[in-house]
């Protein structure tokens, strides 16, 4: 062991430079690694933390009607479920409503509490986290928490179709509801304005009923069979319900798509530095094959030999993983605001002891199994071979590319040989390039598709998109359509109607209901089948088929408003808005179970009209049979700019990691090039070649490997990354991906990432300039 | 009237070691001829190597000039010397140093095409300089490796003659070499001189010494002595003698 620690770090003295490399490689591996494991085994239980800290529920369920029949009802049906393990039961209002948020609006189902009611629920409270010293107001979510959305602001919300104004108090923190990703979003009110709202009657009264279950992973479940028992008995009632998985899930998502990506670049960078590492062992050898075979013709062992090489690796990788899980330490807070914009659920960043030895036990058992491998040569040269560096007694080498067959220029010629006699530096250089141009395509597809033009992410997470939703009273349905049928600012309307129905031998989902499924603008929503066009008809979300066991042809029954009807399913769809648990049916379909009591009307306008004035005339026409007008712009403005935010973030984040990895790999590679041939350079400097030409010419040697890599792995990464980005968002629902791949982009992307490489190749020659032929003499 | 192909006045040539200033070469004058065979001598450290690189613009003087055609090469840019070096100077090496990873012929190609536009010509001239040294096609194909010491260094000297240059710098060019194929380095060399090929050898072998004609004697930096020894003749015992002689005032 000290025979090895010595060679070791006799061998770190001589290259300081390819170690620092390395360990700057394996550095920014082990950051990006120990970021991911915090966020994938400790940022996501932040919830389960909080959830038991609030004593959370893990069904939440509202139901419009707060009598007291109704309550004892809920009450009957919860104690008598053996799950039930403790529940709430309180006063609340439900309605939809919208409030700025994110230079846009939010709209969602607003579940409206008492500030005492809230902070004092035995099961499902709210946390105030921020308070102040105005006794009449609101509490909002600490979500939303903005410029404008601050303490002592006034905030203007639509409750119904009534805008009302309040000052905001403070914000709160609520598991299940704290977000409108939650599928309901909680506001509490002080005691005075709570008073004056159900006095005006803006927002129904309801039962908010928070139970926590014994068995959380039944939470759907039970959902569902709580929902169903309270249709059946109160049909025409509006409900609204979440259970704790989905919420988990949902309010995840970004924490999801954002490990996802760093963890897939901690690997690439990884695997780039090992296969850095593998390469410079095998230079190494190569370069010391005689001082090795002395070492072995005095007797040290091959175990000493690979040994003192694995401490030297291992030891250097395990100092600097321990300096990249700090550096993690010190960008988290960054990666915490971000997430936390989505989550909006306070993490207290601590130092946590299990990632970080996950990170050092991964880096370091990478580092060292690679080396082992890499030493092999060691292990199996003979002395006397390794005393000849190598050189066999007989060899058949062959010259592939002889000067005096080629037409190239002498620069280009000779860089060629170089490239075809350094197989290894090539080797790496296509590794570095495919990873690279992975992650350019996927950049290009987050650019294309989320940075510049939004539409095609929110086709495949929302589904469907309007300029208009307006859900308007069913007594007057035929009226508003009559009237918007011949109004000249309207371009288009459809039904496109969301309501929560049941499989009775599932699980809740959402159904969206339209008279005619081909006016509807997405028309991918359906990726394999068909839209249901009779009313035996629907079509399902392929998550959810697939974990039924459910395909297109197959048969299901679904409960809605206390009535089953079987459908045959015509396709599968993806929406990842609701994980997946999505259903298409046609209006008739619908009508088999039950009336729509209101219906939600998609609708385009003619370019120029103003979509508030639009809803202002149409409230005007039709009073308080509009139910609600919201403009699906400026709710997705709010929405997308999270996601926008966060996609630019971690396509500039790729950009800078891809150049990083371009210069170090270069750097080692140019450097161990220069190192190895200095020699030759120093040969062909005294026959005459120019500094200039030696560097284009060392330059242009790892051209070929780059420029070929580059181009196949642009087209092949192009080629699968719609697949690739379907498999990584699966767990939200997407199945198949449908991205515009922007050729263009990846073209003009591809072309800068090999300039890059060439500059940095040339710069990073630049050495060649203090080799001078008299190095020759060296060896007199 | 020999024609002046290299000159140098007060050239000096000093290194530092370990703070400490060494002069290896110390006001040297001296003119180089055209069609010389001039062979420099002297003991190890006398500052033999560090004269014939500095000479050829592989390394520049610490004071002084060197002018080559009435152009100062002593104040020329590194890729200026480089310019100077593939036109007007070949070398050979103790060593050799071929580029291992190219075969033969392209070692020899590659210098060539660094000044060559016509590369059928040039190739042509290759292979003309690798037949008259007795370099076979198929050793042309091979890689430094798989060739004999002696057959290297007569690649060496083809690479070396392959521009044509005005002079050629040999470096100790037997040193690695048994005596057999140094032997046939040499005539190799005296070949090309009786040519008009101007050739300036660096030595402490009299067998290598015997083949030149101008010999001069380098002790502690300064050029001590300079012998004319004539034309090479093989076999002429009175070139012999007054080399000795000559060696012997030196203190040899």
């Amino acid at each position: 062991m000290r025979i090895s620690f010595l060679l070791a770090c006799a061998n770190l003295r001589r290259s300081k430079g390819q170690t620092s490399t390395i360990i700057i490689l394996i550095l920014l591996a082990a950051c990006m690694l120990n970021l991911w494991l915090i966020l994938s085994m400790d940022y996501k239980q932040n919830f389960d933390r909080y959830h038991d800290k609030l004593n959370a529920e893990h069904v939440t369920l509202v139901v419009d009607g707060a009598s007291t029949e109704m309550r004892e009802f809920l009450i009957q049906t919860l104690e008598s479920d053996e799950r039930t393990t403790d529940f709430s039961l309180d006063d609340s209002m439900q309605t939809m409503g919208l409030f700025p948020y994110n230079n846009g609006e939010l709209n969602s189902n607003l579940v409206i509490l008492e500030k005492q009611t809230a902070v004092s629920r035995s099961v499902g409270r709210v946390e105030i986290v921020e308070d102040s010293a105005f006794t009449s107001g609101i509490y909002m979510p600490i979500l939303y928490k903005s410029e404008d959305i601050a303490i002592g602001n006034t905030v203007k919300i639509t409750i119904g179709n009534n805008e009302m104004s309040y000052i905001v108090c403070g914000f709160f923190n609520s598991i299940m509801g704290g977000s409108h990703n939650c599928g309901m979003c909680e506001l509490v009110l002080t005691e005075d304005n709570y008073k004056a709202l159900a006095e005006m009657g803006y927002a129904p009264k309801s039962l908010l009923c928070s139970v926590r279950i014994t068995d959380k992973s039944q939470s759907e479940d039970y959902e569902t069979m709580l929902k169903n028992i309270i249709s059946s008995r109160y049909p025409s009632a509006r409900k609204s319900s979440n259970s704790y998985t989905i919420v988990a899930q949902a309010r995840y998502i970004s924490q999801m798509i954002c490990s996802g990506i760093i963890s897939a670049m901690a690997f690439l960078i990884l695997l780039i530095a090992l296969i850095v590492i593998a390469s410079n062992i095998a230079n190494y050898i190569q370069e010391n094959m005689k001082n090795l075979g002395v070492l072995k013709a005095i007797g040290y062992t091959n175990r000493q030999l690979t040994g003192a090489l694995i401490l030297q690796f291992s030891g250097s990788c395990l100092i600097a993983a321990m300096a990249g899980v700090g550096i993690s330490y010190s960008l988290f807070p960054f990666v915490n605001t971000m997430m936390g914009s989505q989550t909006g659920i306070p993490y207290q960043i601590r130092f946590l002891p299990l990632p970080m030895l996950d990170t050092l036990v991964i880096a370091w058992t990478a580092v060292a199994v690679v080396v082992w491998f890499s030493c092999r040569r060691i292990r199996n040269a003979e002395p006397i071979v390794a005393l000849r560096q190598g050189v066999q007694t007989h060899n058949f080498k062959r010259n592939h590319f002889p000067l005096e067959e080629t037409n190239a220029p002498l620069s280009l010629a000779l860089a060629v040989k170089t490239t075809l006699s350094g197989m290894k530096y090539t080797i790496t250089v296509c590794i570095t390039m495919l990873m690279l141009s992975l992650v350019i395509v996927f950049s290009g597809l987050m650019v294309e598709n989320v940075i510049t033009d939004v539409t095609p992410f929110l086709n495949l997470v929302v589904g469907e998109t309007a300029d208009s939703c307006v859900n308007v009273n069913g007594a007057i349905e035929k009226n508003f359509l009559d009237s918007l049928n011949t109004n000249e600012q309207v371009e288009e309307i459809y039904l496109y109607n969301t309501l929560a129905v049941s499989h009775t031998e599932g699980l809740e989902l959402i159904a969206i209901i339209c008279d005619d499924f081909s006016k509807i603008t997405n028309q991918s929503i359906v990726f394999q089948g068909r839209f249901p066009k009779y009313d035996n008809e629907i079509a399902i979300g392929a998550k959810y088929a697939r974990e039924q066991g459910l395909k297109p042809g197959s048969e299901i029954t679904i409960t809605a408003s206390g009535k089953e009807a079987s459908y045959i399913i015509t396709g599968l769809t993806q929406m990842s808005n609701n994980l997946g648990r999505d259903c298409l049916l046609t209006r008739s379909g619908y009508e088999r179970m039950g009336e729509l009591q209101n219906a939600s009307y998609y609708i385009n306008v003619v370019e120029e009209v103003d979509i508030d004035t639009f809803h202002a005339e149409i409230t005007e026409q039709f009073g308080d049979n509009i139910n609600s007008t919201i403009s699906i712009l400026s709710v997705m403005n709010g929405f997308t700019a999270v996601y926008i935010s966060l996609i630019t973030i971690i396509v500039m984040a790729i950009f800078v990691l891809s150049a990083l990895v371009i210069v170090f790999v270069l750097y080692l590679l140019v450097r161990t090039m220069l190192n190895n041939k200095k020699r030759d350079y120093g040969i062909l400097k005294a026959l005459g070649f120019t500094t200039r030409q030696l560097i284009l010419q060392t330059a242009l040697s790892l051209m070929p490997a780059i420029i070929l890599s580059t181009i196949v792995g642009l087209i092949v990464n192009s080629l699968v990354i719609n697949p690739l980005t379907a498999l990584f968002l699966s767990s939200i629902g997407i199945v198949k991906c449908t991205f515009t791949v922007p050729v263009g982009f990846i073209a003009i992307a591809g072309i800068g990432l090999i300039l890059f490489a060439f500059i940095t190749a040339c710069l990073l020659s630049l050495r060649i300039r203090k080799i001078a032929p008299k190095v020759l003499l060296a060896g007199e | 009237m020999k024609e002046t192909l290299i000159k140098t006045e007060k050239l000096s040539k000093s290194f530092s070691n370990g703070g400490v200033m060494q002069h290896v070469l110390k006001n040297i004058d001296l003119q180089l001829y055209k069609g010389d065979f001039t062979v420099i001598m002297g003991a190890s450290g006398a500052g033999k190597s560090t004269l014939l690189y500095t000479l050829s613009g592989m390394d520049t003087p610490s004071l002084g000039t060197i002018t080559y055609g009435g152009r100062a090469i002593s104040d020329l840019s590194p890729d200026e010397l480089a310019i100077f070096r593939r036109s007007a100077c070949g070398f050979v090496f103790q060593q050799i140093y071929l580029i291992d990873g190219m075969s033969v012929m392209d070692n020899i190609l590659s210098a060539g095409f660094l000044v060559s536009r016509d590369k059928k010509a040039l190739i042509r001239h290759a292979r003309e300089l690798c037949k008259a040294v007795d370099i076979s096609e198929e050793t042309q194909k091979k890689f430094p490796s798989q060739i004999s010491g002696g057959e290297a260094q007569r690649a060496g000297i083809v690479r070396a003659l392959i521009n044509s240059p005005e002079i050629l710098f040999a470096d100790e060019p037997t040193g690695a070499l048994n005596s057999k194929t140094g032997l046939d380095v040499l005539d190799t060399l005296t070949k090309f001189n009786e040519q008009g090929q101007s050739v300036v050898m660096v030595t402490h072998d009299m067998r290598s010494a015997r083949r030149g004609n101008r010999i001069l004697y380098l002790k502690d930096g300064v050029i001590l002595g300079e012998c004319d020894l004539g034309k090479y003749v093989h076999g002429h015992r009175a070139r012999h003698e007054k080399l000795s002689a000559f060696l012997t005032e030196m203190g040899w």
